[in-house]
């Protein structure tokens, strides 16, 4: 199940917010529709990211995908652990699979983002 | 019927085999080695040294395959040296030996044209030859682009050339260029231990290939952590003690231990006497020739990179061929239309005929077909699943124009492609042809099923 707590991006991506800052992965639902995953391009700390926009790659022994930022603003940390285990990924996309940790631009964004039941509602309907 | 050759590389020994098999006479005047650049400096040497850090790749990570190796894994420079000089030297016997056996003399000197029947041979032992013909080909070749900023000094600034003879591999290497060359030597030292930058003027690597092969190779660079900075400028390059400093036009300056210099070809028309018999000469020294590989200057052909057009071995080749054919009577021309490139990066890349963008500005419409390496069986079992092959048909004939391949084996694989636009092939007569299970190639077939949107192993779009 996706956790209560997170707000979701229609691209896969979830954002834990808390204050002006926001981790940044992507959903078990990605997770599951790239299989096992073998890399993954993460982006440089420091470095602006846009709602919408690429900010890294990740690779699966099925496909090549893009990460969508969920959010507007500077990335203050990565997780540096994927580099050498991208599968964490696979094993805990909410916890340990965390892929970074965003400075918001602007703490009204997020409004525009799914909850956890909106986001459930939106893959059922891309499944169709 | 006498002919002369002054030049012995992939062009040149080529036409020279080829003219002998036809019953004329043949003398080759050679500077260096028979093999020319491919041989000595370029195609072999390079491919040595890739199959030994591939190996050495896949020893590094053999746990993969589920091999323990207790103990470290070393490269020895050394010996790999070794090893690439002695299959340069079984091949360079390979062409003498065929030499011999065709009953071609080779003049062992640097060759001059000084009537177009006679070419002057300053000889090793210092003495001077006049070698007479009735035709001569001029297969002079290339070597390695020099820049007035960074002049090659083959110990810290250095030529491809100067590559592949170091004596230890540089803690950190700048390389200038991430075209063919950069890039394939960027993988090798980089696996042999190296730190790389990589620098380029143009937005991205192998700027003349397609994007998405591209955009691939660049994914693939940062796996191996090797740097790359496309669209900058080098400005000044100043070696200093500790090391060659390289300054950018936007004013960032990089320090490394060695600088690897490779911004393309110079041709080698120079001092080689074509201007004294009038043969004319293009804008970037080529000399020019039609297409049967005459010059304007009548008894007197040129082949391969002196030439300009597609500085490829297997081009100079056929031209050779080519030349040859034509010097006896025949009334051959040169088909530029299906030429195969291949790039030894790791992945290899492959490409034939037209690319999107050239088709669009040639006016034809197309449909592509692409497939993924990562779905085929074969590619797992390897362990190589990155890459992908690209075909470009015709829209309404559904002929194929153009095929391009990142992945493994890829310079194998694109010769399936060569051969059907050769015959004039639709998408279809590959997607219908029976493929063997499981091979890379079934990839080929899959592609050419996609431009159909007919290929089996693509999810539902």
């Amino acid at each position: 199940m996706n956790p209560e707590d997170l707000k979701y991006h229609k691209e896969h991506t979830w954002a834990r917010v808390s204050g002006k800052k926001a981790t940044i992965g992507i959903t078990d639902y990605a997770q599951k529709a790239l299989g096992d995953i073998v890399y993954i391009d993460l982006p440089e700390v420091d470095s602006n990211i846009e709602f919408n926009s690429e900010i890294g790659e990740i690779e699966s022994t099925k496909a090549t995908s893009s990460i969508i930022s969920p959010l507007t603003g500077r990335i203050i940390e990565v997780n540096e652990d994927l580099v050498e285990s991208p599968e964490t990924i696979n094993e805990d996309p909410y916890g340990k699979g965390w892929i970074a940790i965003v400075e918001i631009d602007d703490v009204a964004e997020v409004n525009d983002l799914m909850d956890a039941s909106e986001y459930e509602k939106y893959v059922e309907e891309e499944k169709k | 019927m006498k002919i002369a050759i002054l030049g012995a590389g992939p062009g040149g020994y080529v036409a020279a085999i080829k003219a002998a098999q036809l019953g004329v006479q043949v003398t080759v005047i050679e500077d260096t080695e028979v093999g020319g650049t491919c041989l000595n400096k370029g195609c072999i040497p390079t491919k040595t040294l890739l199959a030994t850090t591939e190996l050495l790749h896949k020893t590094k990570n053999s746990i993969e395959f589920g091999i323990e190796i207790s103990g470290q894994v070393t490269p020895n420079l050394s010996k790999i040296m070794e090893r690439k000089n002695k299959v340069v030297s079984t091949q360079v016997k390979g062409i003498r030996s065929l030499f011999k056996s065709w009953g071609i003399t080779l003049i062992e000197g640097r060759g001059m044209v000084i009537s177009p029947e006679k070419i002057e041979v300053q000889k090793r032992d210092g003495s001077t030859d006049i070698v007479g013909a009735d035709r001569i080909i001029i297969a002079t070749g290339s070597r390695p682009a020099q820049l007035p900023i960074f002049p090659f000094d083959g110990d810290h600034i250095l030529s491809s050339d100067d590559a592949l003879t170091i004596k230890s591999v540089p803690k950190t290497l700048i390389i200038i260029g991430a075209g063919v060359i950069g890039c394939e030597f960027a993988f090798i030292f980089s696996e042999l231990g190296a730190d790389i930058t990589m620098l380029e003027i143009m937005p991205r690597a192998l700027s003349t290939e397609d994007p998405e092969i591209s955009e691939t190779l660049e994914r693939e660079l940062k796996k191996k952590k090797i740097k790359l900075m496309t669209g900058v400028k080098v400005t000044g390059v100043q070696g200093r003690h500790d090391g060659i400093h390289v300054y950018l036009e936007e004013g960032k300056e990089l320090v490394a231990e060695k600088l690897l210099v490779s911004v393309g070809r110079a041709l080698n028309s120079d001092g080689i006497g074509v201007e004294a018999v009038g043969i004319e000469k293009g804008p970037k020294g080529e000399i020019v020739v039609n297409e049967k590989m005459e010059t304007n200057i009548g008894g007197m052909y040129a082949i391969g990179d002196v030439t300009g057009g597609l500085l490829y071995a297997h081009v100079a080749s056929r031209e050779g061929i080519i030349a040859a054919k034509n010097i006896i009577g025949a009334d051959q021309k040169m088909d530029y239309s299906v030429v195969p490139a291949t790039i030894f990066t790791s992945p290899e890349i492959a490409t034939v005929g037209l690319k999107e963008n050239q088709a669009a500005e040639k006016g034809i419409k197309v449909k592509t077909g692409h497939f993924q390496f990562r779905a085929i069986g074969k590619a797992h079992v390897m362990g190589e699943i990155t890459g992908f092959i690209k075909v470009i048909s015709d829209e309404t004939s559904d002929r194929i124009l153009g095929v391009h391949i990142i992945g493994p084996h890829a310079s194998d694989l694109i010769h399936e492609a060569a051969l059907a636009m050769k015959a004039g092939l639709k998408t279809r007569d590959i997607a219908e042809t029976i493929h063997s299970h499981p091979t890379l190639s079934e990839g080929m077939m899959e592609a050419a099923e996609d431009v159909h949107g007919e290929a089996i192993h693509v999810p539902k779009k």
